[in-house]
């Protein structure tokens, strides 16, 4: 055992202890103590008042629907993509991430504008004749939600899925086939049941993201579903203690999915034996098929795309109404976006927030990254655990949790939420770092230290001149995401961001939205800045790492 | 270089088991034994990568337990090379300079001198990738003695070449060894490295050290029957002393299929009617047609089970009358003498018979 170790893990596990564990505890107690006693009035409550049984249930049915959807769509794209070749294929493999810059809600405000009652789609369809009344398109919200959620998050299952199938060893299949299995018989039996563990991965990301998303059920006025209702509880939080048990309901059942889908990966977890040569099994696409990938292609791309070109119209429209499209252009709301002292305090404050919380993160990383890797110390698979924890927690529980227990002492979000801000940002981001300085130090190989120890460098010089550099584009990549991660956070901003000057940018585009005349248009072009801003960030952690920044995005 | 009593625990498992050694000024010294038997732990401890939790390391008279490894100026050759990535091989080489501070026209002249040493000079802007494993293996070398190290380890060093040039850097090392005069340790699990480069073997073993000593020592003297058995092949026959001659001391030994065996080299005082194991190299024994008219207890009829020829030698499977099964080698096999199911006399010289307690 190592005693420096050691106590650097002591720092650490206050660090978790006061910052992620003690305000989920607290939510605890919230939800089932009242003066000191064990109560579950509140608990039983939940599920007896109507209105909160039937916004329960719409979280899970919006959760359920939405990774129903992203199957339809990753499974078949995952399959194309890796199994086959095309021309274009690079190009499509860069578009389809697109979807996972801009938030959901941001592109709830443009579909808004594009499906509302009077929007475009239905006046076009009108015009042609095709209906006679508008069709309300997002069913009350409701079918918005998930379609919103579903376009959204399907990147965040195509590439489990593709790292799964890709991982797969192509021998496999053959055997299958030398002994006469093919088509769709082969996919069943052979490829779909080793990419299983890719699919859990991913689907349980996309479960719990639309199950526990604030924004967008906000934008659509959807208010029959548990996060908003929950944010709407952030102001009373002293007199009402529903906000407790909903907060606690939301984690139980985001923890029971997770830890079933991690049993059942746990058992499926198929080690590949590839060895030698491998020849992937990649087949070119010809003759009829192609028109029909691309047709496919097309499908997928304007409906992964439909979300970030209706922001960007309605950011860029200068007179619209009832017509299909703005009959005129502007750039007006870019130019308020950078003058308008909302708009600018809000960027400023998201880069504020967002370099410390990545910094914060780096840190971190780095040192639990290098703990994990090199170090032997008591409670070692304790801080993997705990680390990699805030991947399973909803975001809106740790809000939730950092205003009910920091609230009238020094951190209190009421008064000056920047720390808290900062730290839950960086709580919830710091599994990715956490996990790219892990692989950077793995893929170290020890004796390149020992060998700069053996010819005289001390730990410090080892540090900077042979493993920093070598573990420096992970970090930084690991940082990125981080970095962009709490650029366009949600459900800390909304609800930590309480007073106007704190707003960070996600939580002016809500406030904007909310205000009548130009708000959806500056709201969209605060939104199309902060999406660039996050998008280039992407790109240069792409170039750090090369291909394998969808790593970074699988569970 | 001196071990005094070192052993190393990892968990409950004892990695090396009290070990004393003795390493001279400017010798060649290696560490051979199966996997897992200490030796890499041996030299990390030497190294200092791994801290002995009994016993203490010296060099000369300088106790080191407590030295970090950066401070021991010792130089170490890794099996997979471990050279940096992100560097040229110069930049390799030079980096144990520049981390002493060697002042910058000298420590150019050294990384030359050392990269010269190898031959590697034209290499020197190449980046690890570009480079073969050989080639690899020559740059971590010379990393590895430019900074005139008091101690050289090499771990394995040529386990990842191919077997020609394996034998080819097997002297370019010994070359390069006896050129420094450098103090070296060498641990290898490939005896004929061992027996063709050392000045002195330690042959060891579940953590301990069986037998130190030149390589024709170990090879024609192992003092118990892990040594014979490790080294080279051998006949292991197990049987009982049936009877000790007085004045020459030669052993008869009655082999449970009723042979008897005249042995001559006992290790350690044996008493009649004790258990053995008798140990006779292959190539110690010779196959003949007819009698050599040479005492009962000295040949021993035999039928040849299998015979395979490897150019240089060919290697018999023999079976003795009685059952035992015997490997016997033949060199310089130019014409084909014996097949399969002949029959042939075996003899063997009683001073090439080991015994070891059983």
């Amino acid at each position: 055992m190592d005693r420096d170790a050691f106590i650097i893990f002591l720092c650490l596990m206050a660090f978790f202890g006061a910052f992620l564990i003690f305000p989920i505890l607290y939510v605890f107690r919230g939800a089932f103590f009242e003066g000191g006693r064990f109560t579950l009035t509140y608990f039983m409550l939940m599920f007896k008042d109507p209105f909160y049984k039937e916004s329960i249930y719409n979280s899970v049915v919006i959760g359920v629907f939405a990774t129903l959807v992203t199957s339809l769509i990753s499974v078949p794209l995952a399959y194309l993509m890796v199994r086959y070749e095309f021309p274009g294929k690079r190009l499509m493999q860069g578009i389809l991430l697109v979807p996972l810059v801009m938030p959901p809600f941001v592109g709830a405000i443009g579909m808004k504008q594009l499906f509302a009652r009077y929007g475009s789609v239905n006046l076009l369809l009108m015009q042609l004749n095709l209906i006679r009344r508008p069709i309300d398109w997002f069913g009350g919200g409701f079918w918005g939600v998930i379609l919103m959620e579903a376009l959204h998050l399907y990147p965040f299952l195509y590439l489990n899925l593709s790292a799964s199938l890709a991982n797969i060893d192509p021998t496999l299949e053959e055997q299958a086939e030398n002994m006469g299995s093919s088509g769709f018989h082969l996919f069943r039996t052979v490829t779909a049941p080793l990419m299983l563990p890719g699919y859990l991965a991913g689907s349980i990301i996309v479960f719990i993201w639309a199950f526990t998303d604030l924004g967008t059920p906000l934008i659509f006025e959807y208010r029959k579903v548990v996060p908003p209702i929950i944010f709407s509880m952030v102001k009373d939080i002293w007199v009402n203690p529903m906000g407790y048990a909903l907060t606690v309901l939301t984690l139980v059942i985001a923890v029971v999915f997770v830890v079933f889908s991690r049993r059942y990966l746990g058992r499926k977890n198929y080690e590949m034996m590839g060895r030698g040569h491998i020849v992937p099994r990649i087949r070119r696409v010809t003759g009829w098929r192609l028109p029909l990938v691309y047709l496919l292609l097309f499908v997928m791309v304007m409906g992964a795309l439909i979300p970030q070109l209706s922001v960007i119209i309605t950011s860029l429209a200068g007179d619209w109404f009832l017509t299909v499209l703005p009959t005129t252009w502007t750039v007006d709301y870019y130019r308020t976006v950078f003058t308008h002292s909302v708009t600018v305090t809000s960027i400023m404050n998201s880069l504020k927030f967002s370099l410390a919380s990545t910094s914060i993160d780096i840190v971190l990383g780095v040192l639990i990254g290098y703990l994990l890797a090199r170090k032997k110390f008591p409670g070692k698979d304790l801080l993997d655990s705990i680390s990699m924890l805030p991947l399973s927690i909803p975001g809106i529980v740790i809000a939730f949790g950092y205003v009910a227990a920091f609230s009238g002492t020094a951190l209190d979000p009421f008064i000056d939420p920047t720390i808290l801000l900062i730290l839950s940002y960086s709580v919830r981001r710091l599994p990715y770092t956490v996990r790219a300085a892990f692989s950077g130090f793995q893929q170290t190989s020890v004796s390149l230290e020992e060998a700069s120890s053996s010819v005289g460098a001390s730990p410090v010089r080892t540090m900077i001149s042979i493993t920093g550099p070598l573990i420096m584009a992970n970090v930084l990549a690991g940082g990125i995401i981080s970095f962009s991660a709490a650029m366009m956070e949600v459900s800390d901003s909304m609800i930590l961001a309480l007073r106007e000057e704190y707003y960070p940018i996600t939580k002016a585009i809500y406030g904007l939205n909310l205000r009548l005349g130009d708000g959806p248009y500056v709201a969209s072009a605060l939104g199309i800045v902060g999406t660039v801003l996050v998008a280039c960030c992407l790109l240069a952690a792409n170039k750090l790492l090369g291909k394998s920044m969808g790593e970074l995005f699988r569970a | 270089m001196v071990l005094k009593g070192v052993s190393k625990f990892f968990g409950e498992v004892k990695a090396v088991d009290d070990v004393d050694l003795q390493i001279d000024e400017g010798e060649l010294f290696f560490l051979l034994g199966p996997s897992g038997c200490g030796k890499t732990t041996t030299l990390r401890v030497i190294a200092g990568f791994y801290k002995p939790d009994r016993g203490s390391a010296y060099f000369d008279d300088r106790l080191i337990n407590d030295i970090p490894p950066y401070r021991r100026n010792v130089g170490m050759v890794f099996q997979n090379y471990a050279l940096w990535p992100h560097m040229t091989a110069y930049d390799n080489v030079i980096y144990g300079l520049k981390v002493r501070k060697v002042p910058v026209s000298e420590r150019v002249r050294r990384a030359r001198e050392a990269l010269d040493i190898v031959q590697m000079r034209e290499f020197a802007t190449r980046y690890p990738n570009q480079l073969s494993g050989g080639q690899q293996q020559r740059i971590a070398l010379a990393r590895a003695i430019v900074t005139e190290p008091d101690v050289l380890l090499l771990d394995e060093p040529l386990s990842n070449l191919d077997a020609k040039l394996r034998i080819e850097t097997r002297r370019e090392i010994k070359r390069i060894q006896r050129e420094l005069g450098t103090t070296s340790i060498y641990v290898t699990h490939d005896q004929e490295e061992a027996l063709s480069m050392a000045d002195k073997i330690a042959i060891m073993n579940d953590g301990r050290i069986e037998q130190i000593g030149a390589p024709r020592e170990i090879y024609s003297k192992p003092i118990n029957s892990f040594v014979a058995g490790f080294i080279g092949e051998t006949n292991f026959i197990e049987g009982k002393v049936s009877s000790i001659r007085e004045g020459d001391g030669l052993m008869t030994i009655a082999a449970p299929s009723g042979d008897e065996i005249l042995a001559g080299v006992p290790h350690g005082s044996f008493s009649v009617g004790q258990e053995v194991l008798c140990s006779i190299r292959p190539e110690s024994i010779h196959l003949m047609d007819v009698s050599p008219g040479l005492p009962r207890d000295q040949f021993h009829e035999a039928e040849i089970i299998h015979l395979t020829y490897y150019g240089v030698i060919e290697h018999y499977i023999v079976r003795v009358f009685g059952g035992r099964e015997v490997k016997v080698t033949n060199f310089n096999p130019d014409v084909k003498r014996r097949d399969d199911g002949e029959r042939v006399l075996l003899a063997f010289d009683p001073e090439d018979v080991d015994v070891f307690p059983f």
